[in-house]
C-alpha cells in the first residue's frame, strides 16, 4: 500500500551525535572492500560479543552477514536473495537475514567467488573463515554450517551458557559459566593462531577489551537517561547507532567519542526537557523484538500521533561489571570477566537490595520472574507495549507473547501485536499498522484508568 | 496382438479439484474420445456419468476398454479404475507425448500448481503449491469476479494493458484490497489484471525456479488457456513457453498411456492383470 | 483389570490411548514422576534416584488454544502443542519436569511453563551445543549440579552402584530397541513405521524394567505373527523432526512404501549407541548426552579444521545415515520437518546434498503438526514413490 508519503514536518527530533555513529557502519563495508584489496583475511562473524574483537586483535577483517540482511532489507535489494535461497532448498521460515545471506553466498559461488553486481553497499567480500556463535540464538550455528555447500572456509564456533533462570542464580553457576567461556575462547584464539600463523596480539585485545566496556559504559548510561519525562531519545536513534556499537566498536577511538557526545547530548536534552518529538508526547512506548529495518519510515508516522518509542527490549547494553581486573593475570579471564552476563549481575546492577532479593525469592520457588523482562517498561512508566512478532526469528519472539501477559498482569501495560520480518517486507503491512494504532490508544487509555485504580503510579 | 483384427483401449481419468477430464485411446494412442465436465461435489458419482459420456462419444462400451488410470486430485473416487496415480506422473507423461523434448512441465490447476522436472519422458523431481490461492486458477477465478469479468477475458484484456499495476501484498485475500484501492484511484482495469497475471507467474516462476528451468518448457492446466499469464511466465522465466492446444487434457491422457503401458508390460511378462467389474452407475455408499 | 492382562503390541496400543495411566498408578503407590522434554535429560539418574521419567508430547488432535496467550504462531508447532496441554491439565499430575537447552524455543518454553503453570520441582540442563573439549567439561559440570540438586529434593545421597545398575537397565533398553529395529530389516519388516513410533511412545511413558518387558514381549510377538506388513516398492527411512504421533508415517505406509528405518527422536535416536560405563558412572552419560544423540541441535563437525571441504563433512556429519540405509535396505528418503523447526530446516540441503552424494533420492517434506498437512502431503509422497519405482 501506499506509505510512501512522509509527513510534512519531521515528527521525530533526531540527535545530532547519531549522524557520526550512523556513517560508522559504511566503514565496515569500506573496510570489507580493502580486505579484499590489501588480501588481509576476511571473517564472516555473528553478532556478539566475544568474537570480534579477538578477530580485531588478530587483525582480521569482520563483516557480519546479519547487518548485511538488513542493509539489504533497507535498500530494497533483499528480494532476490530470499528466493535464491529458496530455489537452494532452505525452507522459507528460516531466519531472514540467513536466508539473505544464503542467496548472496548462492550467487557468489555461480559468480566463481566475485561479489554479486546487485549488492548494497559494495557486498560481503568471500569469508576467508566463518565464526557462527550461539549468543542470541543457538540456531545460527546451523546457519553458518549450511554455509560449507558455498565456501570451503573454516568454521570456528564461539557457545555461550544458557542456565535456565533458576540455575542462573544458583551458586557455582556463574563461575561454571566464566570458566566455559575462557575456555571455548582460547580454542577459538589457538585455532586463529594455527590459521592464520601468527600469535595473537594480547596487548591489543586488552586495549580493545577496555574501549567496548567504555562503550557499553555510556551506553548504559545514556539508556538510563532515558526515563526521563518527555523521552529524550527515541528507539530509531538507538537502532542508527547500535551498529557502530556492535559492528565497529573494536575501532573504539572514534565511537567512543560518538557515544560521549550522544550521552552528553540526552544528558543536555534531560536537563532542558527537550523531547524526542517534535510534537507533543502523549504515549510512551516501549519496542520490543526486532525493528522492521525495511519500514522504519513506519515510526515517523506514530511520532505524529504523538507517540514517543522511549525503549526497547532488544539491544540493550549490558550491566557495566565493577571488578578489579588487576587481580586476573590472563589476558583471557579479564577479557570475560568484564564483559560476562547473569541474572546475578543483573540483580546487583539494576535492582535495588531489597527488590533483588524478592526477584531471587520468586526465581527459586517458582522458576520465573514476573518483572525481570518487563522492567523496562516499568523504568521507563510506558503506556504500551509494541511487540514485533518476527516469522522467521523464533529466538526475538518466543517470550514476547509472554512479556505481554506479564506486562498486563504486573504492570497495567497493554501491548500492541505486529507481525512481520526484519528482512521480508512483504510480511509487513504498514498500513495495517497504522490502522492498529488507533485503536490501539483507545486501549493504552483504558488500561492508565486500570493502573490508576490498581494504585500503578503512572 | 493384431490391431486390424481388434483395437484395445486404454481410458485416463483426471478428477481434478475444478475439472473432471477423461480421454480414451486406441493402442496407436489415438484419441477416440476427449470429455470435460465440471467436477461437482459428488465426485465418484461424476467420474462414472462422465466416463459413460465418453465412451458414448467413442462409441465403446465398457468392456471394450482394457485398463483405466486414474489421477488427480480426487483419484482415490473413481471406483471403476484399475489403478491410481499421482497428477505428477501423469501430467509428466502426457506432456511428454506431444512435446518430447519437454524439460519443464508447469501447470496451473483450479486449486494447486505445479512444476515438473521431466527428462527423457519420466518425472525427475517436482514441486508443488497446494497451500495458497495465490499461484492458482481459484486466485483468478475469485478477482475476474471483483472486477466483474469472466476469467476467459482476463487474458485479451491483460494484452491491452500500455503498464502493469503493482500489487505487493502475496495473499490472495488481502490483495483484494489492495485491487480496490487502485479502482477508486483511477488505475486501468487492463492494468490492474496485467499485475494480477504477474503475481501468478511471479509465484510459479519461483517454484521453477527450485528446479532448473531450461527448455522446452510447458504449459498446461487451465490457466494456461490465459494467453496474459502465458506472456507474464515467459517475462518471470526468461523463455519460450509452450501451450499444448488442449491445456486440460494432458493428465488425462498421460494416465490413459500409463494405462498402455501397464498392459503391454504385463502381455510381455505373460503376467493377467485381475480385471475389475466396469460399474458406472452411481456408487451407493462410501467404502 | 482388563488393561493389566494386556500384552505386547495390544498393550503398546493400550498405553497410547492413555500414557499416563501406568505412571498415575505408580504414583498412588508413593512413586515421584518427573516429566521430560526432547531427549537429552539423564533419564539414568532419574532412575537411581527411583524416579520415573515420562516423556512429554503434544497432542495433534487437539487444537491449540490457551498457548496462544503465551507464544507467538511462529514457533515450533509441537512445543506450543506441548505448552497448551500444560495449560489445560494434562501434565498436572507431575511431580517434576526436566528439560534441557536443546533449542532457543526449547529452552524458552520451559521458562513460560513455569511462569503459567508451575510443577513442584523443575531442572533445566543448559546442555551444550557443541561437542569441543570446553563443551565437554561443561556438560560433565552440569551433571554434578543435577546430581546435587536431586539428592537435595530426594533427600538421599545418589550412590554410584545405582547409578551404574540404572545405566545398565537403559543400556539393556537401548539394545532391546535395536533389536526391534532388526526386524525392520528383512523384506517385508515385521513391524511397520508407525507401529514402531507407538511402541517407542509406550515404551517412553514406562518405568525402564517395565519397558524392557514390553519391549521383549512385542519383539516375539512380531517375530511370530502372520499379519505383520506386506511386502511393498518403497523401502523407506525417514529422517527429520519429531514426529510424535504415527499420523505421518501411517499416511506412508497406506502407499506403496513400508518405512523400515528412522532417523527421528521417538524413533532411534535416543538408542542407538550404548552409555559406556566409566569409573565415575557421570562421565560416561556426560559424553553419551553430547556426543551419541543424533538430533541436529548439537554442532558435529571438525572443528576449528583448516581446511575443509563440503563433501567430506557431510560424510562426517551423516555417514551414519548412510550406513542406516545400506543395513535397512533403504531405496528412498523422506526428510520431514516440523514447519519453524529452525534446527532441522537449516540442515535440509546439507542433508539432501549427503543423499544425493550416496545416490539415494529423498523428498522433503514441511508440515505444521495438523491432521489436515496429510492429504496434500500424500500426494507428494506418492508422486515420490512413482519417481523411485
Amino acid at each position: 500500500m501506499t506509505t510512501s508519503e512522509k509527513p510534512k514536518v519531521k515528527t521525530i527530533n533526531r540527535l545530532k551525535s547519531m549522524y557520526a555513529l550512523r556513517a560508522e557502519v559504511d566503514k565496515m563495508y569500506a573496510a570489507g572492500e580493502d580486505a579484499t584489496n590489501t588480501g588481509k583475511p576476511v571473517a564472516w562473524v555473528m553478532l556478539g560479543q566475544w568474537a570480534e574483537p579477538i578477530l580485531t586483535a588478530m587483525d582480521v577483517i569482520s563483516i557480519y552477514p546479519e547487518n548485511y540482511g538488513s542493509v539489504c532489507a533497507a535498500a530494497g535489494k533483499a528480494a532476490p536473495f530470499l528466493e535464491a535461497s529458496d530455489a537452494e532448498g532452505f525452507p522459507s521460515h528460516v531466519c531472514g537475514y540467513a536466508r539473505n545471506c544464503f542467496g548472496y553466498s548462492a550467487k557468489m559461488k555461480e559468480l566463481g567467488g566475485a561479489i554479486p553486481p546487485s549488492a548494497p553497499m559494495g557486498g560481503m567480500p568471500a569469508p576467508t573463515l566463518l565464526v557462527a556463535s550461539s549468543e542470541i540464538c543457538d540456531a545460527r550455528f546451523k546457519w553458518f554450517q549450511a554455509l560449507g555447500r558455498y565456501f570451503n572456509a573454516p568454521l570456528g564456533t564461539i557457545e555461550s551458557p544458557y542456565p535456565g533462570l533458576k540455575e542462573s542464580i544458583e551458586p557455582g553457576t556463574d563461575e561454571r559459566s566464566v570458566q566455559f567461556l575462557i575456555a571455548q575462547l582460547r580454542e577459538f584464539v589457538t585455532f586463529l593462531e594455527q590459521l592464520l600463523g601468527r600469535k595473537m596480539n594480547w596487548d591489543k585485545l586488552d586495549e580493545v577489551a577496555r574501549g567496548l566496556a567504555g562503550i557499553n559504559r555510556l551506553r548504559w548510561e545514556i539508556n538510563r537517561l532515558r526515563k526521563a519525562h518527555p523521552g529524550p531519545m527515541h528507539s530509531k536513534d538507538l537502532w542508527s547507532s547500535i551498529t557502530a556499537a556492535f559492528f565497529r566498536g573494536s575501532e573504539s577511538k572514534a565511537i567512543l567519542d560518538g557515544f560521549q557526545k550522544m550521552l552528553e547530548e540526552v544528558k543536555q536534552r534531560v536537563a532542558s526537557g527537550e523531547s524526542a518529538l517534535n510534537v507533543p508526547e502523549k504515549f510512551r512506548l516501549s519496542f520490543d523484538g526486532l525493528p522492521p529495518w525495511h519500514s522504519l519510515d513506519i515510526f515517523d508516522k506514530l511520532a505524529a500521533r504523538g507517540w514517543n518509542f522511549v525503549i526497547e527490549s532488544n539491544y540493550r547494553p549490558y550491566t557495566p561489571v565493577n571488578i578489579d581486573l588487576s587481580k586476573f593475570g590472563d589476558p583471557l579471564e579479564r577479557y570475560v570477566r568484564e564483559r560476562f552476563q547473569s541474572t546475578n549481575n543483573t540483580l546487583e546492577g539494576e535492582y535495588t537490595p531489597e527488590e533483588a532479593a524478592a526477584v531471587r525469592d520468586e526465581i527459586t520457588r517458582t522458576g520465573n520472574s514476573t518483572i525481570l523482562q518487563i522492567k523496562h517498561v516499568r523504568d521507563c512508566r510506558c503506556d504500551g507495549m509494541v511487540i514485533h512478532i518476527l516469522l522467521s526469528c523464533r529466538s526475538a519472539s518466543l517470550n514476547l507473547c509472554a512479556m505481554q501477559q506479564k506486562a498486563v498482569d504486573l504492570l497495567k501495560v497493554p501491548a500492541l501485536v505486529l507481525e512481520g520480518d526484519m528482512v521480508n517486507a512483504s510480511l509487513f503491512d504498514p498500513a495495517d499498522v497504522l490502522k492498529k494504532a488507533e485503536a490501539f490508544e483507545e486501549t493504552m487509555a483504558y488500561y492508565k484508568q486500570m493502573r490508576k485504580e490498581a494504585g500503578i503510579p503512572w | 496382438m493384431n490391431g486390424e483384427v481388434f483395437t484395445i483401449y486404454f481410458a485416463g481419468v483426471d478428477l481434478g479439484s475444478t475439472m473432471t477430464k477423461i480421454v480414451i485411446l486406441d493402442e496407436g494412442e489415438r484419441a477416440v474420445a476427449a470429455v470435460v465436465k465440471h467436477t461437482g461435489a459428488e465426485h465418484r458419482r461424476l467420474a462414472g456419468q462422465v466416463m459413460q459420456e465418453a465412451l458414448k462419444n467413442a462409441g465403446l462400451t465398457s468392456d471394450d476398454i482394457q485398463y483405466i488410470v486414474a489421477t488427480g486430485y480426487g483419484r482415490i473416487n473413481v471406483p471403476f479404475a484399475d489403478r491410481h496415480f499421482t497428477e505428477l506422473t501423469c501430467h509428466a507423461r502426457g506432456v511428454s507425448k506431444l512435446f518430447p523434448n519437454v524439460r519443464l512441465a508447469i501447470d496451473i490447476g483450479g486449486q494447486d500448481s505445479k512444476v515438473l522436472q521431466i527428462r527423457h519422458g519420466k518425472l525427475l523431481d517436482f514441486v508443488m503449491n497446494d497451500k495458497c490461492a495465490a499461484g492458482t486458477g481459484r486466485f483468478l477465478e475469485i478477482l475476474a469476479g471483483m472486477l466483474g469479468l469472466k476469467v476467459e477475458d482476463l487474458g485479451p484484456l491483460s494484452l491491452t494493458a500500455k503498464n502493469k499495476a503493482v500489487l505487493a501484498s502475496p495473499c490472495t485475500v488481502f490483495i483484494q484490497q489492495e485491487v480496490a484501492l487502485h479502482l477508486s484511484n483511477g488505475i486501468a482495469i487492463e492494468e490492474i489484471v496485467a499485475g494480477l497475471h504477474d503475481i501468478i507467474a511471479g509465484k510459479v516462476a519461483k517454484m521453477a525456479k527450485r528446479l532448473k528451468v531450461e527448455p522446452d518448457v510447458v504449459f498446461t492446466g487451465g490457466v494456461a488457456r490465459n494467453i496474459g499469464v502465458v506472456k507474464a511466465l515467459e517475462e518471470n522465466l526468461g523463455c519460450k513457453i509452450l501451450v499444448p492446444e488442449e491445456p486440460l487434457l494432458s493428465g488425462a491422457s498421460g494416465a490413459a498411456l500409463i494405462g498402455k503401458e501397464i498392459v503391454l508390460k504385463a502381455m510381455a511378462s505373460g503376467e493377467i492383470l485381475p480385471r475389475i467389474e466396469r460399474r458406472f452407475e452411481d456408487a451407493k455408499f462410501f467404502t | 483389570m482388563v488393561k493389566q492382562a494386556l500384552q505386547g503390541m495390544a498393550k503398546v496400543s493400550a498405553i497410547n490411548q492413555d500414557r499416563a495411566q501406568r505412571v498415575l498408578e505408580l504414583q498412588q503407590a508413593g512413586k515421584k514422576i518427573f516429566g521430560y522434554l526432547c531427549i537429552y535429560p539423564i533419564l539414568e539418574m532419574l532412575t537411581a534416584f527411583d524416579i520415573v521419567p515420562f516423556r512429554l508430547f503434544g497432542d495433534i488432535n487437539e487444537p491449540v488454544t490457551k498457548a496462544n496467550n503465551f507464544l507467538p504462531t511462529v514457533v515450533c508447532p509441537f512445543l506450543r502443542s506441548y505448552l497448551d496441554l500444560g495449560l489445560k491439565g494434562r501434565y498436572s499430575f507431575l511431580d517434576g519436569l526436566i528439560t534441557s537447552h536443546i533449542c532457543d524455543v526449547g529452552a524458552g518454553v520451559p521458562a513460560i511453563w513455569n511462569y503459567a503453570i508451575k510443577t513442584p520441582y523443575t531442572y533445566h540442563i543448559d546442555t551444550p551445543h557443541t561437542m569441543r573439549e570446553s563443551a565437554q567439561a561443561y556438560h560433565r559440570k552440569l551433571m554434578d549440579s543435577l546430581q546435587a540438586s536431586l539428592e537435595e529434593y530426594t533427600g538421599r545421597k545418589l550412590e554410584p552402584a545405582k547409578l551404574v545398575d540404572a545405566i545398565k537397565k537403559h543400556n539393556q533398553q537401548r539394545s532391546l530397541v535395536r533389536a526391534l529395529y532388526d526386524l525392520k530389516k528383512p523384506d517385508p519388516p515385521l513391524i511397520s513405521g508407525a507401529e514402531t513410533i507407538l511402541m517407542i511412545k509406550a515404551v517412553q511413558s514406562l518405568p525402564v524394567d517395565e519397558g524392557n518387558n514390553l519391549l521383549c514381549e512385542v519383539i516375539a510377538e512380531v517375530k511370530a505373527r502372520k499379519n505383520g506388513p506386506v511386502k511393498k516398492a518403497g523401502r523407506l527411512m525417514i529422517w527429520g523432526s519429531i514426529l510424535d504421533n504415527s499420523a505421518l508415517v501411517e499416511m506412508i505406509e497406506s502407499l506403496d512404501a513400508n518405512v523400515v528405518m528412522d532417523d527421528t527422536c521417538v524413533g532411534s535416536r535416543p538408542y542407538f549407541d550404548d552409555v559406556k560405563i566409566t569409573k565415575n558412572p557421570l562421565d560416561g552419560l556426560a559424553g553419551h548426552y553430547l556426543n551419541h544423540i543424533k538430533c541436529p541441535r548439537t554442532f558435529i563437525s571438525d572443528y576449528f579444521a583448516q581446511q575443509k571441504d563440503h563433501i567430506t563433512d557431510l560424510k562426517r556429519r551423516y555417514g551414519y545415515l548412510g550406513d542406516y540405509a545400506r543395513d535397512w535396505h533403504v531405496n528412498g528418503v523422506v526428510m520431514e520437518a516440523l514447519k519453524y523447526c529452525d534446527t532441522h530446516g537449516y540442515e535440509v540441503p546439507s542433508v539432501k546434498d549427503y543423499f544425493t552424494e550416496i545416490g539415494l533420492p529423498s523428498i522433503y517434506l514441511e508440515h505444521d503438526y495438523t491432521l489436515g498437512m496429510m492429504s496434500p502431503l500424500k500426494t507428494r509422497v506418492q508422486g515420490f514413490l512413482e519417481i523411485i519405482a
